[in-house]
Parts: structure tokens; C-alpha cells; sequence
């Protein structure tokens, strides 16, 4: 119900005194109702901007933030106004649609922007009206396709090797050949036999001069017989191969076979069977001869090789509708036109309109503006019809062409979009990369400088107090803590990858190369105890935790000098802005299974956490 | 096309300009058709500027809020709030018919509401113009939720009484009857049959029609239902509304 119209509510409340008397049995109590006449202003601050309303109007909508008791929340007593820290430009839309009850979307703002707004507000964007809803849904379409596109680059990019099976791994190399060199030698490769097979098959056809023995020129298919049936063996050969590999890779062979690519692949490779088996035969030969017609189909190939006969094919089959339009309407036109020019020229002698079928020809090579000239009107009234017929020829052709053109250019546009977003995805991706690679080490330095902090008091306070502000304090003690829970700890990547190999070694697997299991505070002291313990411990745990541990302890003695805090402090002075979430996702390594590390073993904390040297040996299983 | 009055001056035009330039009298009647058809293809604009005006005209203000506050029971605030919400939906000032009925359906969206509103709009349109104004829609709400109960009995004898002769037959209360069980719509329990509303009508009018004349009177009216219980207490059901 429109805004405007729930004001007219206590109207027809009223009016419903006039069923009172005619009512055959008694009403049922009104509801109550809790606020009355308390209608005041509301002042709405929205980052600084001053909205202001009436209280009823936003209690026009209960169920959404503004309409419930959900405000409160908001409410700033010292400046008795409620006080929300959004986007005022957006607001300002929201609030109209408490006024006039009609939802508007702007043009100009970004559709996730506008969809947050309204998710906060709890407004559904369904009620959006109709004069903005059809650009709101375009857009949201295009940004759910930006969203999924990037979701399926990051699961073909992702696709970790030895989860997939053979079969999965090949049909991947099939679809995307950039995935793997032999993918894309086998691309290349199939594609030069593709262009060669064509090549060949135009080429048997010129004529080569004359054979020795013969007075006619021949071509040159029938001169170099062999040659060509040896180039057509290889090509059919591979093309064979192909398709048979990729039979086999399919996830759904049933589906394979239907598509349109593999019913071309069969085209173009039957005609050369079907020619073997039926070579001596004289009376089929004529059919074999039209067969080979078929091996021009292999141009169709290239459409697996090249993205825009892609498009250009799927714009034909989106524009089908169009086309028949076209189709339709040519046809029409046709047959008016040689039935008229039929009978104009009728008189005329030795015309060679003989039949209406036969002026078929004339109008359309009229209509499309090609004029042969193999037939034309002799009579007055023959020619007049002729150039009212190559006149609408243009137009009716012209008509349905551009909507053609527009949704080729719009599926082409958005095909190169895509293209664009894979590229930049590249880049997009190293940065976030970076800046997530920045903040795990920004946690592994605070974790180097909070030891610092009990070695080396007032270097170390100075070094924290200028790389670490409130909130990376409470952030990376936030981290702590969930080291703390999974007794694992946060590595950098290069030790993962090294203990990484080094476990692939270790047939044990069931220690986890656990870490600071000493359940200790976070003050500085314990950390300097625990540090104490380190390295003598370093060699009593090798016999309680294992072979893994042992390998960490040989790790740890290997590493060299050159791997000091200090220089590893140097590498890591630019201090990244942390974004909460990163740290987990670069640190989410490998999941080893971790047993929970019981208090004895804890009190001999696992050597692992040798940070004096910066070497993190462990990995953490988050 | 060219009035009377436009065809004599071009004639007058036209011998004037045959004399005083010696034009041959073929070239002027050409250039007189093209006159007459440029005129015959463009449309009269006159008319299209007529009906803008009148359209525009359509608004009212109300009273002021004195007068109104005078003549009705609401106190100064609530006829705020009244007419800003009067004026949310009908921006020009007045409520016409069509309009009545789109707001009251949209309060009965499974029914159809829109004879019940065309009766209510005659009750509240008291001057007959064939639109509600600012001031017929508070009088009536005033009545209505502010009122006595001799008031409001007053009123609804009003809404039933469709040609307001004083008296109510079977037929405009069978039209009444009928208007109020058409916002109820199809989907009913138990179902709706044919007769229910006529069966109403008789019951209603037994209870009513002391006399047995066929007719309700005013007095009849009034004095049964302030026997009747319910019927009194529901007078004050919706006494704030507002």
C-alpha cells in the first residue's frame, strides 16, 4: 500500500461506521493503540546531513529500521537526533520513499553501493518503482555476471592439480588451453591441421597444368593424387584423435555429443570414412563426390580457436527472432513483387519472366541491390514496378539490420569486458596479494617486536610505538588469541613452503608441527621465559614430538644468518594498512591434523617458535 | 477550418491585391490553396490551450485551519495531520470520484470495493459538486469519529438513503447490502450464495421497519438502533482513530 494511501487508513476506518447498523452480529475490539498524537518532528542525521520528518511518516513502514523501535539505536542524546553514519546522497532516496511511497534508484550510483544502503535500512528493493526498476535490475544482472565471472576465473585458477582426476584435469586442458603447455601445443597443433586441411581442400581444386599423358588440364587434386590422400589421412587422423580424446574427457558424454562443436567435429571427419569404405563403388561415387563437400566444414573448427565466430554465432541465434522477421518479410515482398512483375511483363516477347518462380530470381537480385541484368523489364509498367521493387528492396532489408548490429555489439562489448576483467584480474590480484602478504607480516613483526619488547625495552617500544597504532595492537592481539585457540601460529609464506617439503618427507604425519603450546599470557615475561626454554628445549622435544619435530630442529639450526630478524625486519618495514580478514587467508596453509597438545607438553613448549632466529617453522591449520 | 468571417477578409485580400499589383488570378488562388492547406494540416491550437486551462483550474485550497477548527471536532494538530495526508494523495486539493474508488479498493484488495465508495463518496460529497474537498472529507471524519451517537446514526441513514428522499426501501438498502458484500469477494467462507445479501435485507428490515410500511423512517431508524446493544456499542469503536 502506497504511503499516501495508509493515511487514509483512520478514513476508512470511519467509513466503517456505516456497516455498524446493518452489522448481523457485534464487532470485534479495536486494537490499541500505544502512541497517539505524538506526531514531532524526527531530526535524522546522516554523516552531518540534517534530514528531518515526521515521526508518522517514518512509522509508515513498521517493519523496516527507520519505522521501528530498530532506531533507538541510533538515537544521540546530546544532540537529541538519531545519528547514522551512511551515505547521505543515498538517504536521501531512502527517505523519499517514506514520503511518497515510491522507491527511486539513481543512475549514477554504484548498484552494490545502493543495494548496502538498502539492506541497512531494511528495505527490500523489490517495492522499487516501476519508472527506475528495469535500469535497477539491468544493472544488478550485469554486476552478478561481473561477480560470477570472477568466481569461475578463481575456481579454474584455484582448482587445486590432485584434486582433480585425469579425466578432469584433460577435458580442463580441452576448455581452457591456457591452462597447461601441452594443453596449448595441443591447441596450436590442432589448429595448423585445421588450417591445413582447408588449405588442401581449396588447393586440390586448382587446375596444375597438364599431366604428361593427357591433353586436358587437371587439377591439381588429381595430379598430386597421393599426396593430397596422405595430408587428408594425417589431417583426419588428428582430427580423429581429438575428438575421441575429448569424448573421453567429457564430464557428460551424452551432453558432448549434442553440442554443436562435437556434431561438427563428426561432419567434418565422416566424409573421409565413409569414402573409405565405399571407394570402388561406381554408382555411389557421385554421392561420394557431394561428401566431400562436407569437409569444408572444418573451417567450423576454428570457432573453438577464435572467440569472436563465437559471438558472431551466438548473436545469430540470440537474433533468431529478428532474422525471421527478415526472412518473413523478404519472402513476402518477393512474392508480390514477382507475381506483379509475372504478369507485367507478360506481354512482352521473348521476356524471360516465363513463370512467377522465374521472376523469384529477378526480385532478389532486384531487392538487394545486386542487378545481375540476366533479366530485366522490357515494358513501361514492367520497369516502373521494377524500381518501386529495388526501392522497398532497401528498406525492408535495412530495417531489421540494426537491431543485429546492436545486439551483436552488446554481446561483443560484454565478451570484451570479460576479456578486460581477466586481464585485470591479474592485477588485481597481485595487489590484493600484496597487501594481504603485508598484513600477515605485519603480524609476524609484531609478534618479532613484542619479544623485542622483553629483550631490548625501550628499542623495542620506540619500534612498536611507531609501527603499530591502537588498532593493529588490538588486531594482532586479536590473532594471538586465535593462535591461542588452535595452538597453530601464523607463518610467513617461505617457511611454509620449506616445511611444507619437508613434511612431504616425514612419513609420520600424525604430530603437528605444533607451536607455542605453552599456555602462556601475553605479557612480555612469559615470552621471555618461553624463550629461555627455546632453545635447550629445541633438543629435549625432538624425542616427545617426533620425527617432524626433529626436522624443524634441523631446520632451525640450517637456517642461515642471513635470515636474522634484522634482515627480515628490513624487508618488512613498509607497514601495510591491515584489512581484518587477510591475515587469516594467506596464513590458511596447510591442514595438517593437529592433536590437542596436552599441559605437559606445552610446559616444554614445542621448540618450534624460535623467534629469536625469525624462523617460523610452524604452519598453522586455520 | 477558415470561419466565415476569415474567408470574406481573404476575398477582400485577394481583389485588393489583384488590383493594386495586377497579379493574374490563377497565381492568387494558388497561393489562397496553399494558405487553406497549411491551416487544414495544422490543428486549431486554440483548443489544446483551453483544456490546459481548465485542468489547472481544478484546485482547491481549503479554509483556513480556524474556520475548520470552528466547524469540526478536531483539535489543530490533528487537522494537520488530516490534511497532509489528504493532500499526499490528492495534490490538486480535491478528491473526484475515480479517485475515491482507487484510494477505498486499495483497503479491499480481495473485494470489490468500488460500489460501497461510490455510495460513500455521495455521503461525503454533501454539496453534490461530484468532488470531496478538504472540508467535506473533515466534516464528514468529524461526524464520524467525533460525533454523537445520534450524529452518526444520522450519517449512516444518510449513506443508506441513496436518492436522500428520508426514506429507505428494500431496493437501496438491497443496493447497500449488496455494495458491502461485494468488498468481500469471492473467497468466503462459508461461500456466498445468491440470496445472502436479500436475506440480510429482510432481516434488517424487520428489525427496523416498525410500521411495516416497506420503508425505514429517520425516527424508525434512530429509535431502533439505540435499542439495540451492539449496534451502539460499535457506534464508539473507532472513536480514536485519530
Amino acid at each position: 500500500m502506497a504511503a499516501g494511501v495508509a493515511a487514509w487508513l483512520p478514513f476508512a476506518r470511519a467509513a466503517a461506521i456505516g456497516w455498524m447498523p446493518v452489522a448481523s452480529a457485534p464487532m470485534p475490539v479495536p486494537p490499541k493503540d500505544k502512541r497517539r498524537a505524538k506526531d514531532g518532528l524526527i531530526v535524522l542525521n546522516v554523516s552531518g546531513t540534517k534530514f528531518q520528518t515526521w515521526r508518522n511518516t517514518l512509522e509508515r513502514y513498521p517493519d523496516t529500521l527507520l519505522g521501528s523501535t530498530e532506531r533507538d539505536f541510533f538515537y544521540h542524546e546530546e544532540s537529541n537526533e538519531y545519528f547514522f553514519d551512511r551515505d547521505p546522497d543515498i538517504f536521501r532516496h531512502i527517505l523519499n520513499f517514506y514520503r511518497t511511497g515510491k522507491l527511486h534508484y539513481p543512475r549514477h550510483e554504484c548498484i552494490s553501493a545502493y543495494d548496502e544502503e538498502l539492506a541497512f535500512f531494511g528495505i527490500i528493493p523489490e517495492i522499487i518503482g516501476d519508472c527506475c526498476y528495469e535500469e535497477y535490475k539491468d544493472r544488478r544482472r550485469e554486476n552478478q555476471e561481473r561477480i560470477q565471472d570472477d568466481e569461475e576465473i578463481d575456481q579454474s585458477n584455484d582448482m587445486v592439480q590432485q584434486d582433480m582426476t585425469f579425466r578432469e584435469s584433460m577435458w580442463r586442458a580441452f576448455e581452457n588451453p591456457h591452462t597447461s603447455t601441452m594443453a596449448l601445443v595441443f591447441y596450436y597443433v590442432t589448429g595448423f591441421f585445421i588450417a591445413v586441411s582447408v588449405l588442401a581442400n581449396v588447393v586440390e581444386t586448382v587446375p596444375c597444368g597438364t599431366a604428361p599423358n593427357r591433353v586436358k588440364e587437371v587439377s591439381c587434386g588429381e595430379r598430386y593424387a597421393l599426396a593430397f590422400f596422405c595430408l587428408d589421412t594425417a589431417c583426419v587422423m588428428i582430427f580423429t584423435v581429438e575428438y575421441l580424446l575429448r569424448l573421453l574427457a567429457a564430464p557428460s558424454r551424452y551432453k558432448f555429443v549434442k553440442s554443436v562443436m562435437s556434431i561438427i567435429d563428426v561432419v567434418a571427419i565422416m566424409p573421409y570414412y565413409i569414402g573409405l569404405v565405399m571407394t570402388d563403388n561406381e554408382d555411389v561415387s557421385g554421392a561420394f563426390v557431394t561428401l566431400r563437400v562436407f569437409r569444408v566444414f572444418r573451417i567450423f573448427k576454428f570457432s573453438r580457436h577464435s572467440a569472436g565466430l563465437r559471438i558472431l554465432g551466438y548473436t545469430l541465434k540470440s537474433c533468431a527472432s529478428e532474422l525471421g522477421f527478415l526472412l518473413f518479410s523478404l519472402t513476402m515482398a518477393i512474392i508480390i513483387f514477382a507475381t506483379v512483375m509475372f504478369y507485367a511483363e507478360k506481354g512482352s516477347s521473348g521476356s524471360k519472366f516465363t513463370s512467377i518462380p522465374a521472376a523469384f530470381w529477378y526480385t532478389i537480385v532486384t531487392m538487394t541491390t545486386l542487378g545481375y541484368g540476366d533479366m530485366v523489364p522490357k515494358t513501361i509498367i514492367g520497369k516502373i514496378f521494377g524500381s518501386i521493387c529495388s526501392l522497398s528492396g532497401v528498406l525492408v532489408i535495412a530495417l531489421p539490420v540494426p537491431v543485429i548490429v546492436s545486439n551483436f555489439s552488446r554481446i561483443y562489448h560484454q565478451s570484451q569486458r570479460a576479456e578486460k576483467r581477466r586481464a585485470q584480474k591479474k592485477t588485481r590480484l597481485a595487489r590484493i596479494r600484496a597487501v594481504k602478504s603485508g598484513g600477515a607480516n605485519a603480524y609476524l613483526q609484531y609478534k618479532r617486536n613484542g619479544l623485542l619488547i622483553d629483550a631490548d625495552e625501550e628499542a623495542g617500544q620506540a619500534l612498536v610505538c611507531k609501527t603499530n597504532p591502537t588498532f593493529d595492537i588490538q588486531h594482532h592481539h586479536l590473532l594471538h588469541c586465535l593462535e591461542k585457540t588452535t595452538n597453530h601460529e601464523f607463518v610467513d609464506e617461505k617457511t611454509y613452503e620449506e616445511s611444507c617439503m619437508e613434511v612431504s618427507m616425514v612419513k609420520q604425519t600424525s604430530r603437528s608441527s605444533s607451536i607455542s603450546s605453552s599456555p602462556h599470557g601475553l605479557t612480555c615475561c612469559s615470552r621471555r621465559k618461553r624463550k629461555s626454554f627455546n632453545v635447550p628445549n629445541s633438543n629435549m622435544s625432538v624425542g616427545l614430538q617426533g620425527s617432524v619435530q626433529e626436522l624443524s630442529t634441523i631446520q632451525i639450526r640450517e637456517r642461515p644468518i642471513s635470515n636474522s630478524r634484522s634482515s627480515l625486519n628490513a624487508k618488512f618495514e613498509e607497514t601495510v594498512p591491515l584489512n581484518c580478514d587477510q591475515p587469516y587467508i594467506t596464513a590458511a596453509v596447510i591442514s595438517m591434523p593437529t592433536p590437542p597438545v596436552t599441559t605437559p607438553e606445552g610446559d616444554e613448549s614445542a621448540s618450534s617458535t624460535d623467534y629469536s632466529q625469525a624462523n617460523i617453522v610452524r604452519v598453522s591449520a586455520l | 477550418m477558415s470561419t466565415p468571417s476569415k474567408r470574406t477578409q481573404w476575398r477582400e485580400d485577394l481583389q485588393h491585391l489583384r488590383k493594386e499589383h495586377g497579379f493574374s488570378k490563377k497565381v492568387l488562388l494558388n497561393c489562397c490553396l496553399v494558405r487553406r492547406i497549411i491551416t487544414w494540416a495544422s490543428p486549431n491550437p486554440k483548443d489544446s490551450v483551453e483544456d490546459e486551462l481548465e485542468l489547472s483550474a481544478v484546485r482547491h485550497r481549503p479554509e483556513g485551519l480556524e474556520q475548520l477548527e470552528a466547524q469540526t471536532r478536531f483539535s489543530r494538530k490533528e487537522l494537520q495531520i488530516l490534511y497532509r495526508g489528504f493532500k499526499n494523495e490528492c495534490p490538486s486539493g480535491v478528491v473526484n470520484e475515480d479517485t475515491f474508488k482507487d484510494i477505498y479498493a486499495q483497503f479491499f484488495p480481495q473485494g470489490d470495493a468500488s460500489t460501497y465508495a461510490h455510495f460513500l463518496f455521495n455521503a461525503f460529497d454533501t454539496d453534490h459538486n461530484g468532488s470531496v474537498s478538504f472540508e467535506d472529507f473533515v466534516m464528514g471524519l468529524s461526524i464520524l469519529l467525533r460525533g454523537t451517537v445520534q450524529e452518526k446514526l444520522n450519517w449512516a441513514f444518510n449513506l443508506y438513503d441513496i436518492n436522500k428522499d428520508g426514506y429507505i426501501t428494500k431496493e437501496e438498502m438491497l443496493d447497500i447490502m449488496k455494495a458491502i458484500y461485494d468488498m468481500m469477494g469471492k473467497c468466503t467462507y462459508p461461500v456466498l450464495k445468491e440470496e445472502t445479501p436479500r436475506q440480510h435485507v429482510e432481516i434488517f428490515f424487520q428489525k427496523m421497519d416498525k410500521n411495516k410500511d416497506g420503508v425505514v423512517t429517520i425516527d424508525e431508524f434512530i429509535d431502533c438502533c439505540q435499542n439495540d446493544e451492539n449496534i451502539m456499542r460499535s457506534m464508539h469503536l473507532f472513536e480514536n482513530v485519530i
